[in-house]
């Protein structure tokens, strides 16, 4: 059977998972030019590769259309309901590290676990006539975190695309989840972490969609190995 | 609209309705989807099916009924007590089941009998059930809220911590996390270096001073834009949740809530369970406990099966609008909830209303009445 991985299309991360994939004895090769979005892998003609945005490859997993994809892992568990269900996280790749993080004002004080936040969220509406708002584009991993671990109900989403970090001083929104690397951009705009307001750690993993076909199929076991032989 | 997959049973559930002095009313299948997710929280966004207009307003298709019958009743000013009914298409993603399924209930507006509408909504449901499914043994579970809050006020604790429990009441997990957070408190995270400053500065005696700083300090930083928590809001809290950290619970107390919460029984043998209760522990509860009387008396007086009821001490829902009774109605051999109820006396004055406005219902689950009728073969 032909297995197809898709890889990022784009910047340090096409790098990256380029490199371990090459060390791994499987060196990509582009189809055609170097910026065509379909490559082979060098001498073996059972391993079609696809280079995607890193959240098409989440949904693409998701729907089964590919059968291995690097992404990060935020991507995945927040592109899809019951991911370790559908897909299975095969290796770590230690490249493409984020943190996805509860952040609030360094102002708020009184502010420093998920329990100070959901008193605040309680009486929230009491004295604004509103409900927390969070600025963030991960729905999914927000709810998750909030409702399921710290039953946390009352709070709003306002959806953000970009430049989450500026909501809470533009009174756009209260506080945020967000992904963070090193933590400074959220120090720039006056945000800290809750102690325990990291919700994920995430980083870049080889990720295999859990079709029946791939059971007792040697080119798929023969990818996990030797990925995972090179970390 | 089409109507095929209406129950069989609904024109005889309507007329019994009818019977019971209500008045039936009919809201719109599109809502508009914002009082859906500002009372039941963002968790709901996922369960519902939504859409947007031409400008740009979220709305979505009617998830229930209450909010839409509550917020008609506001609009109308048609004054109190009203006794509304409904039966209507929902529309929820659910796991089991379709999409779109049938409702019907009745809402009790602005009753201040509370005892007495509290046993006519277990009563009604019990009764609108029954006759549906003639010869099958019921099983209602019940629930007091207001019982929960005054075993937690009696128990001392700082008004924080006792929002924080009555908050979790009905979730059985998270109140559990912090019953043990209670009796072993955080050390480590709680405060962040910022306050240990305030601290060594002195700041945190000096409220006015530290209501300054916070103020000051947002100033320099962007942060004060009016429209989230002000320096008076922070400060306020800040010195509450010092009172929090300090707070443990001791092991006597946190076996008498537990308890408390351990209690499963018969209602008709509930008073006097609760009244042992408060005797062995010490807790004052005395007028949580002469309303649940009051409740199980009026019950008996409405001819309603009490044998067929159970009284559960931890039996809630964590939604911040409910205040007492909750309740739900199973039949022997089917494992759904049939009828689900109880009092949001906060419902309205969250929706808009301007003066305080009891409330209590149920609503009947008429797809899953519909199953167990077939399961029993075809009768009815």
């Amino acid at each position: 059977m032909t297995i197809t991985i898709a890889l990022p299309s784009k910047g340090r991360m096409k790098d990256d998972a380029s490199a371990i994939f090459e060390r791994a004895g499987m060196k990509i090769v582009a189809v055609g030019n170097d910026r065509s979005y379909r490559g082979r892998v060098e001498g073996a003609d059972d391993v079609e590769i696809a280079f995607l945005s890193a959240s098409e490859i989440s949904r693409e997993l998701g729907s089964g259309s590919i059968d291995f994809g690097v992404t990060g892992e935020d991507l995945v568990r927040e592109g899809l309901a019951n991911a370790d269900a559908r897909v299975e996280f095969c290796a770590r790749l230690g490249f493409g590290h984020a943190d996805v993080v509860v952040a609030v004002p360094e102002i708020w004080y009184d502010v420093d676990t998920m329990a100070d936040l959901g008193d605040v969220a309680a009486d929230f509406r009491a004295r604004h006539g509103r409900r927390l708002a969070i600025a963030t584009k991960y729905w999914r991993l927000t709810q998750n975190h909030f409702s399921g671990s710290h039953g946390i109900q009352l709070y709003r989403i306002v959806e953000s695309l970009g430049a989450t970090e500026g909501a809470p001083a533009s009174g756009s929104a209260d506080i945020i989840v967000d992904i963070t690397s090193t933590g400074s951009t959220l120090k720039a705009n006056h945000l800290k972490i809750l102690t325990d307001g990291v919700i994920l750690r995430s980083e870049a993993c080889l990720v295999r969609a859990r079709k029946a076909g791939h059971d007792g199929d040697p080119v798929v076991a023969r990818v996990i190995a030797a990925v995972r032989g090179v970390l | 609209m089409a109507l095929i997959n209406l129950p069989a049973f609904a024109d005889a559930l309507l007329a019994e309705f009818e019977s019971l002095g209500t008045l039936r009313v009919d809201t719109p299948v599109i809502q508009p989807a914002e009082p859906f997710l500002a009372m039941a929280g963002e968790d709901l966004r996922r369960r519902i099916f939504m859409t947007e207009s031409e400008t740009g307003e979220s709305l979505c298709l009617r998830p229930e009924f209450t909010i839409p019958v509550c917020l008609r009743h506001i609009e109308a000013v048609t004054g109190t007590p009203k006794r509304y009914a409904y039966l209507g298409e929902v529309f929820r993603q659910r796991r089991e089941g379709g999409n779109e399924f049938y409702q019907a209930g009745i809402e009790d507006l602005g009753d201040t009998d509370t005892a007495a509408a509290d046993a006519r909504a277990v009563g009604d449901a019990m009764r609108v059930v029954a006759n549906r499914l003639p010869g099958r043994r019921l099983n209602v579970t019940l629930g007091d809220q207001a019982v929960f809050e005054a075993v937690v006020g009696a128990c001392g604790l700082p008004a924080g911590w006792q929002k924080r429990l009555i908050h979790a009441f009905g979730d059985q997990k998270h109140l559990q996390k912090l019953l043990t957070e209670l009796a072993h408190p955080r050390t480590v995270g709680v405060f962040g270096p910022e306050v240990v400053r305030l601290s060594m500065d002195g700041l945190l005696e000096d409220e006015a001073r530290l209501v300054a700083h916070i103020g000051e300090t947002m100033e320099a930083t962007g942060y004060s834009t009016n429209a989230s928590r002000s320096p008076e809001d922070i400060a306020r809290r800040l010195k509450e949740k010092m009172e929090l950290a300090n707070t443990q619970l001791d092991r006597k107390t946190l076996d008498q809530v537990g308890a408390f919460l351990a209690l499963d029984v018969p209602l008709a043998d509930a008073p006097a369970a609760l009244f042992a209760f408060a005797k062995k522990s010490g807790l004052k509860l005395d007028e949580a406990l002469v309303r649940f009387d009051a409740r199980v008396a009026a019950l008996s007086k409405t001819g309603a099966d009490i044998g067929a009821i159970r009284y559960r001490a931890a039996f809630g829902r964590p939604l911040d609008y409910y205040t007492g009774l909750v309740f739900e109605v199973e039949v022997d051999g089917i494992q759904a909830v049939l009828a689900g109820g109880g009092r949001f006396d906060r419902l309205l004055t969250l929706l808009g209303a301007r003066e305080h406005i009891p409330a209590v219902g149920f609503s009947l689950w008429l797809d899953r009445i519909e199953k167990a009728i077939a399961s029993e073969g075809g009768a009815q």
